[in-house]
């Protein structure tokens, strides 16, 4: 038995459609339920559906022996896991955003207070990669509040269009890194299942190559 | 604020009658091992100077449990059973001639890292194998990794072997710095396929080294996997690697320990403190691994003594649990038998007579003290699950005292 994590939502319904495509019946994933632990006996696949900053979690621990889950949530959890395959769905952006008047100007403010809904990529980018001590502030959501409001100067979040950034006169200051949608699997089942899930890694992988390549002609 | 007079404090915890009888149990058949195969065991106290784990930098400052001392020095909690024993075969075993083999079986603490599952306190039993830098040593602490899994109960092991000196050779070769060094073999490590290309890529690594990557990350076997790769590197120092593994490997057949085994040229952690294999050890039901160990030469001339080392340590608790979750815990009884006496003269002598003669027999005996009649004792027995109930009537007549 293979037990797979996913991301409640979105992330969940393409990683199904991805397996499927694979040649992995998930019928039992599919199913509309409020269950929450989804299992088939036949095919030897139980599903878990977790909350996305969950799902490294369970995986670390080997409650699960495969997750599909954001890279910025892998960023934020710092669990240690293998991270096998870049699926290339749920693309974004982990960005410093801030006024655009600030723009080409961050180094300039000393003492920057930062808020984010990832403290941690916040710490990891300006302590180790700009080395800056920065205050960072946590919160919960609307983050585009923050320098709106004085909170802070800039923030760390999640940019997909850039709509809601804009409307409210904030802009990309620096990119942290780019997001994906990734599988991550269990050090110990990497082992101990070896048999079952290098094949279906090897599968995904396969399908995951056929995407892209699609991709590309359509561009 | 909170008042803690009920609870243990975060990722320690209380060890019941039954896991603590299979603990010891466990404890005393690894010594037992261990004794057998010649090495001393040693105690390194449960404090030390922290400068003794700071010296090396080999570990971090935050997953510490520090003090300080009466005069102000910053002590630490015993972190790992490696680095006292490093410090000990430099200073008061100085003068005692390699090859050392010396063992521990202690509590560790540390914040966050993961060497007890998420225990902060956790016993690990280990062996350092000092002075002696050759496969043969190597193999032997592979051994008697594999045997102490073994004598858990635990059967399901499989443990994988690497040689950080395989990739330092490559690295060497491809003219890596030591940043991207450790950016390669970070990805590496986390099998993270598309960081592995990206950095290939941005490195300039040719298409022949790329291969060699993605071998590394696919390639898993024992000396098929060995032999892929002796065709395809040309440096001595990856080749040495090779060499060193596949003599490894060679030496576990002897010991016929060969079927638990598998070679992953991916394991790259740590590659400051190994100077050479790795190997870590899983089994079913537990996500983090039971064994670890490796080759790390460089350790105790932090302490002024060129002496190499090879060891390993096992995780107690996590081989309990693992136990326990793989339904494998041996039965537990708390009490194989009960002894009652009728009052009256020279019955309870004769009681604890016969309690004596029971226990000599390896039974677990508790001899009655609140004066219950047979029929008393015999609910008491029900009840409490013990299976043999001895009531003492008459004075033992055979008695020599």
């Amino acid at each position: 038995m293979i037990t797979i994590a996913l991301s409640k939502g979105r992330l969940a319904e393409k990683a199904l459609d991805l397996l499927e495509a694979a040649g992995y019946d998930v019928s039992a994933g599919r199913e509309e339920s409020r269950k929450l632990i989804l299992e088939d006996e036949k095919t030897g696949l139980r599903f878990i559906m977790a909350k996305p900053a969950d799902v490294p979690t369970y995986v670390e621990y080997g409650a699960a022996d495969l997750g599909v889950v954001g890279k910025d949530t892998l960023l934020e959890e710092g669990r240690n896991l293998y991270e096998v395959i870049d699926l290339g769905f749920g693309a974004c952006r982990m960005c410093v955003c801030g006024p655009v008047s600030l723009k080409g100007k961050l180094d300039q403010i000393p003492n920057k207070r930062v808020a984010s809904k990832y403290p941690n990529i916040t710490r990891a980018y300006f302590e180790g990669t700009k080395k800056e001590s920065v205050e960072i502030i946590k919160l919960n959501g609307s983050v585009e509040l923050a320098p709106l409001i004085g909170l802070a100067e800039v923030i760390v979040d999640i940019v997909e269009s850039g709509r809601t950034l804009k409307e409210n006169g904030l802009d990309v200051l620096e990119t942290v890194a780019d997001i994906s949608a990734r599988v991550v699997v269990n050090r110990v089942s990497m082992k101990m299942k070896e048999s079952e899930i290098v094949p279906m890694i090897d599968a995904l992988r396969k399908q995951v190559a056929i995407k892209n390549a699609q991709k590309k002609e359509e561009k | 604020m909170g008042n803690y007079r009920f609870h243990t404090p975060d990722g320690v915890i209380d060890i019941l009658p039954q896991d603590a009888s299979v603990k010891r149990k466990i404890e005393t058949d690894i010594r037992e091992l261990f004794s057998g195969y010649g090495y001393s065991e040693v105690e390194t106290p449960g404090i030390e100077y922290y400068d003794v784990y700071s010296s090396g930098d080999y570990v971090s400052a935050e997953d510490m449990y520090k003090m300080t001392d009466a005069d102000g020095r910053i002590i630490a909690l015993r972190f790992d059973g490696t680095i006292p024993v490093a410090r000990l075969s430099a200073t008061l075993l100085k003068d005692e001639k390699p090859p050392l083999r010396l063992s521990y079986i202690e509590n560790m603490y540390r914040f966050k890292k993961a060497g007890g599952g998420k225990l902060r306190e956790f016993s690990q039993a280990g062996v350092e194998l000092l002075g002696l830098q050759n496969s043969e040593a190597d193999a032997e602490v592979i051994a008697l990794g594999i045997q102490s899994v073994l004598t858990t109960g635990i059967t399901d092991l499989q443990v994988s072997i690497g040689q950080v000196e395989f990739f330092k050779g490559l690295a060497d070769e491809w003219g890596l710095s030591t940043e991207e060094e450790l950016e390669l073999s970070t990805a590496i490590d986390q099998k993270d396929i598309v960081r592995i290309e990206k950095t290939a890529e941005r490195l300039g690594l040719s298409e022949d080294a790329k291969e060699i990557l993605d071998m590394i990350s696919n390639k898993f076997g024992t000396y098929d996997v060995l032999d892929a790769f002796e065709n395809k590197v040309n440096n001595a120092r990856s080749k040495a690697a090779l060499k060193n593994l596949r003599e490894i490997l060679q030496v576990l057949e002897d010991y016929e320990l060969i079927q638990y085994v598998s070679v992953d040229l991916g394991m790259l952690r740590s590659l400051d403190y190994y100077t050479g294999m790795i190997f870590k050890g899983f089994t079913y039901e537990i996500g983090f691994p039971i064994l670890s160990g490796g080759r790390y030469d460089k350790v105790i001339s932090n302490f002024g003594r060129d002496l190499e080392a090879v060891g390993f340590s096992i995780g107690i608790n996590l081989c309990l649990t693992a136990l326990r979750r793989q339904d494998k815990l041996p039965e537990f009884v708390e009490v194989d038998a009960i002894v009652g006496y009728k009052e009256g003269e020279g019955m309870r002598k004769a009681a604890f007579a016969t309690a004596k003669e029971l226990r000599a027999m390896g039974n677990k005996v508790i001899v009655d003290t609140e004066h219950r009649t047979e029929e008393e004792l015999d609910a008491y027995a029900e009840e409490h699950g013990i299976d043999q109930v001895v009531f003492i009537e008459e004075e033992d007549e055979e008695e020599d005292s």
